[in-house]
Order: structure tokens, then sequence, then C-alpha cells
């Protein structure tokens, strides 16, 4: 037997493919936020609310990941802002390699932030990166209090928190303030956002997070 | 699912370092908090492979433990006596002793990566550069 060395990281092709995307974006002036979350945390909810609250002011659109509908990218478009479906066909996460694709569907030129809803996952999502310049983990608080200490990787990777669903905090055994300790000691360094995307409740500092997001990405 | 596209990518870059050659084994590094597991890929591998230069080929797992780092005094958190569990328990037990310079801010440094190491090809007698690296 012959040996070939390789030492590559398997993802590496990814890699650079999200590397030639965030480039992209750079020219563009645009910010690329990464939506991670298990199914139901209310991503598409946050979303809705979030194209609402910034409509008027930042122009947004949307990449859906989905493993086999057009459910989300539906109530996307219907909130009014260009919408790109991506079927992953059953996969559990996006690839850079969807996002190109996805692009050629998107005038990027026209957007100040594209969001990319990924599949409802919160393991394997954190693996590939897709040219963006934050992943944001949305934990619903009828998920569990320990959800970070269960997928550290996921809030380990993060910028930012959006823990939802506050309003139902008094049924619930968990509780938010746990909650957003337990993300913090995985990672001091995450903005924590306590929201109810269905009521609108907290959504400011969530929306402010962008705003500035935005802004650092524009004066560098 | 994971695995699937994961193993199609392994299988990918294998193929472009074989340079047409018949592989024969393939040597990866798991780190333990990447969550690839090596039966999955194994199993994605034999039906993914099938028909190419790969076809056949043996996987060698080597596992890389969890690292962490304080990142107030940079020292490495020792794990050791942890290794045997699961990592989120590692990380989760590290998290919460801490430091020894009385921090808690433990960040996870290694042991998240999938990597190829070098893969193996069927010895042809041909060029001599080849015969060189011939073990």
């Amino acid at each position: 037997m012959v040996k070939i060395p390789v030492l590559k990281s398997i993802t590496e092709a990814n890699a650079l493919l999200a590397d030639a995307i965030r480039a992209r974006f750079v020219q563009q002036d645009v910010l690329v936020l990464n939506i991670i979350a298990s199914p139901g945390a209310g991503k598409t909810t946050l979303l809705e609310r979030t194209i609402e609250k910034l409509h008027g002011e930042l122009r947004l659109s949307v990449i859906e990941g989905d493993p086999t509908t057009s459910l989300d990218s539906e109530r996307i478009g219907a909130a009014g802002v260009p919408v790109v479906q991506i079927n992953t066909d059953g996969g559990c996460h996006l690839e850079a390699r969807m996002i190109q694709v996805a692009l050629e569907q998107l005038d990027v030129e026209d957007a100040d932030v594209v969001i990319i809803e990924n599949v409802g996952n919160l393991l394997c999502p954190t693996g590939w990166d897709l040219g963006e310049d934050a992943k944001v983990v949305v934990a619903s608080l009828p998920e569990g209090d320990d959800k970070p200490l269960k997928y550290p990787m996921a809030f380990a990777t993060a910028q930012a928190v959006v823990i939802n669903k506050i309003d139902l905090e008094p049924y619930l055994p968990a509780q938010a303030s746990v909650l957003r300790q337990n993300a913090l000691r995985i990672n001091p360094d995450l903005a924590v956002f306590e929201v109810s995307a269905l009521t609108g409740q907290g959504l400011e500092g969530w929306l402010g997070w962008i705003r500035t997001k935005l802004a650092k990405k524009r004066e560098s | 699912m994971h695995e699937a596209s994961i193993t199609e990518a392994m299988l990918d870059l294998a193929l472009e370092y074989a340079q047409g050659q018949r592989i024969t084994d393939i040597y990866l590094q798991v780190g333990r908090m990447s969550f690839v597991v090596p039966g999955c890929v194994e199993f994605y591998f034999e039906h993914l492979s099938k028909g190419s230069l790969a076809e056949g080929a043996t996987l060698h797992f080597e596992t890389v433990p969890l690292e962490m780092t304080c990142t107030d005094c940079g020292r490495q958190a020792d794990l050791s006596k942890w290794a045997d569990e699961q990592p989120r328990t590692i990380m989760v037990q590290a998290l919460a002793r801490g430091c020894q310079c009385g921090s808690q801010n433990l960040r996870v440094t290694g042991g998240t990566g999938f990597n190829m190491l070098s893969i193996g090809v069927e010895a042809a007698p041909t060029s001599r550069k080849e015969k060189e690296n011939e073990e």
C-alpha cells in the first residue's frame, strides 16, 4: 500500500464555499444570519414577527430550509418579503452548496439582511458553515431550560440566543432565567433575548441586535 | 442523515487525492464532540462507495478527545478524570468545576472536527515518486 497524506477537514469543501459566499455578502454589505433551533421552537413565527417589525426600515430576504414541505416559505412569502425555499429532501441540515443555489434565485443587492432558517435540529446544522455573519439559536421555554447543556455546540458556536415563548413561563416548570444562565455557562459571549414571538413581548432587544450587527458590518 | 452527507464529502475527498488509483484504506480522525458516529459512516460508506475506486476500502477511525481552554488565563482544562464519560457530561462537569485560576469561562477548543489524515492506495509499479512514499 502507498500512503497519500491528506490532512484535511472532511467539511473543507463546504468551508471554502462558505467563505466565498461570505466574501460576496461583504461586498454587498448584507448581514447574514443563520437561525438554528429544534422543530417547533418558533423560528418561523420569530421571522414573521421580525419581518413585520422591521418593515419599511430594513429590507429582509429569507432562505427557508425544510426537509420536505414549502409550508414555512408560504408563511414568509405571505409576510411580504422575498423568500427562497430549499428542500433538503429529508436531510437534517443546510450546506453551503444549497445556499449557493438558493442565492441564484435571490436579488441580494436589494436586501439589507438575509435570514437563513435552518432545518429544525440542534445538532447537525452547527457543523456546517453557510457563509453567515452569525448563528442565532432559538430556544423555546417549553423545550426545557437545560437545552444548552444537552446541545452545547449549538450554543457554543452561536452569537445570540433568542429564548422564545416566555409568555408560557407561568405554566411551565422551566424558567427563562435558568435557560439564560445555562446558555451563558456554555458561551459567556452570547447575547440573550427573552421574547414571545407570538405576543411580540421582548422583541425590541432582538431587533436592536440585528440593527447593531448590520451597522457594525457596514462600518468595517 | 447527517452521516450520509458527511460520508459523501469524505468519499469525494478520498477520491480526489487518489487521482484514479484504487483506495484500500482511509485514515480518519473523529473528535468526540464532532457528533459523527463511526458505525454510521461505515454503513453509508459501504453503500456510497459501491462502483467507485474506494469500494471495499477499510476505514480506520482515531478518536480525538474533547479539549477545553480557559478564555481568561489560557490554561487547558484537565479533563482526564472524565475520559470515559459522554462528551456532554465532560463539558458540563468541567464548566461546573471551572478553571484552576477561578474563572468559569471555559471554551471547547478541540475534539469537534472530522478529519482525513491519509489514504492508502494500491501500490502500482509506476513513478519513482510513488515508490519513495511506499511503506
